[in-house]
């Protein structure tokens, strides 16, 4: 007899506060980014491969997995760095045309970003951007409008997207001071 | 309770465009995270914050609104920004402990 599929109902569990992490290869110039658990940002400069990591700023952020309430299904969530909201910086950019159609009926595009550099790290699969969606918009109970989550991906050039990234900014974050 | 009465009653700025919202509990954070993590949706979210991304955070949440407390002025770009995505921000000069105090005086439970 087939098993009876799990409409799931999604929790946020394994909540861990930690720093994203922004450095740059001053070799490359490639940028990378991170998550760091420790209770200060790592700041010191290192080699890994060809690249030469210099530290650029620091920002508050959490790290978190997804469990179904009903099933126990857990799906990690390792790859997802954060969200940040599409805001259509870039009229050429397939987000910005993607916010231009769902706006209307209230359904904002939400862009889900994984670590840098996109083609040396691992990225989130369509299926986990699928439940991230599922549990936001859960979440949202009776609202009459509704959330679209995106692969960054998607986003024309995600180093010069200026979508408003959710992350603790000017309170606990670090970035070096100006020479 | 209805985001207008509570409004009227604890004399709350409007910042932006204001539509009819139920009001269900309070949340109160300085943090982008905690609210990430905790807030829940329909809220009235108390706070200091008052960057653009209060905005992204209140909108994917559905708060029923974010107040700014201690008087502190709003940049016009949070206000455009808010108004664009159907967010309500409202202004209060009391302290979040004061105004904690006024809501609770009117029967808004946590």
């Amino acid at each position: 007899m087939q098993k009876e599929k799990c409409a799931h109902t999604w929790q946020m569990v394994n909540v861990t506060p930690c720093f994203i992490i922004t450095e740059k290869c001053y070799h490359c110039g490639k940028i990378s980014t991170y998550f760091s658990t420790g209770h200060n940002p790592p700041m010191e400069e290192y080699r890994e491969g060809e690249h030469y990591w210099n530290f650029m700023e620091s920002a508050q952020s959490i790290h978190f997995d997804l469990k179904c309430t009903k099933c126990n299904m857990l799906v990690k969530f390792d790859e997802l760095l954060g969200v940040k909201m599409c805001t259509g910086c870039d009229e050429n950019c397939e987000a910005n045309t993607l916010l231009k159609k769902l706006e209307p009926e209230r359904t904002w595009v939400y862009i889900a970003f994984g670590c840098l550099p996109v083609n040396e790290k691992k990225q989130l699969s369509k299926e986990k951007i699928s439940i991230l969606e599922e549990y936001f918009n859960q979440r949202r109970k009776s609202s009459k409008s509704r959330i679209k989550v995106i692969s960054h991906e998607i986003v024309s050039n995600i180093e010069d997207c200026y979508a408003e990234v959710i992350k603790d900014v000017d309170m606990l974050s670090l970035t070096l001071p100006e020479k | 309770m209805k985001l207008q009465e509570i409004i009227d009653k604890v004399g709350l700025k409007k910042l932006t465009n204001v539509e009819v919202r139920n009001v269900q509990g309070v949340f109160i954070s300085d943090m982008l995270s905690d609210v990430m993590t905790n807030a829940k949706s329909g809220n009235l979210w108390l706070t200091v914050q008052t960057h653009k991304n209060t905005v992204s955070a209140a909108n994917l949440i559905n708060l029923a609104a974010i107040v700014v407390t201690h008087g502190k002025e709003v940049p016009q770009e949070t206000i455009d920004l808010a108004n664009r995505f159907y967010v309500i921000i409202l202004g209060s000069d009391l302290s979040t402990y004061e105004l904690v105090s006024k809501l609770i005086g009117i029967g808004l439970k946590p």
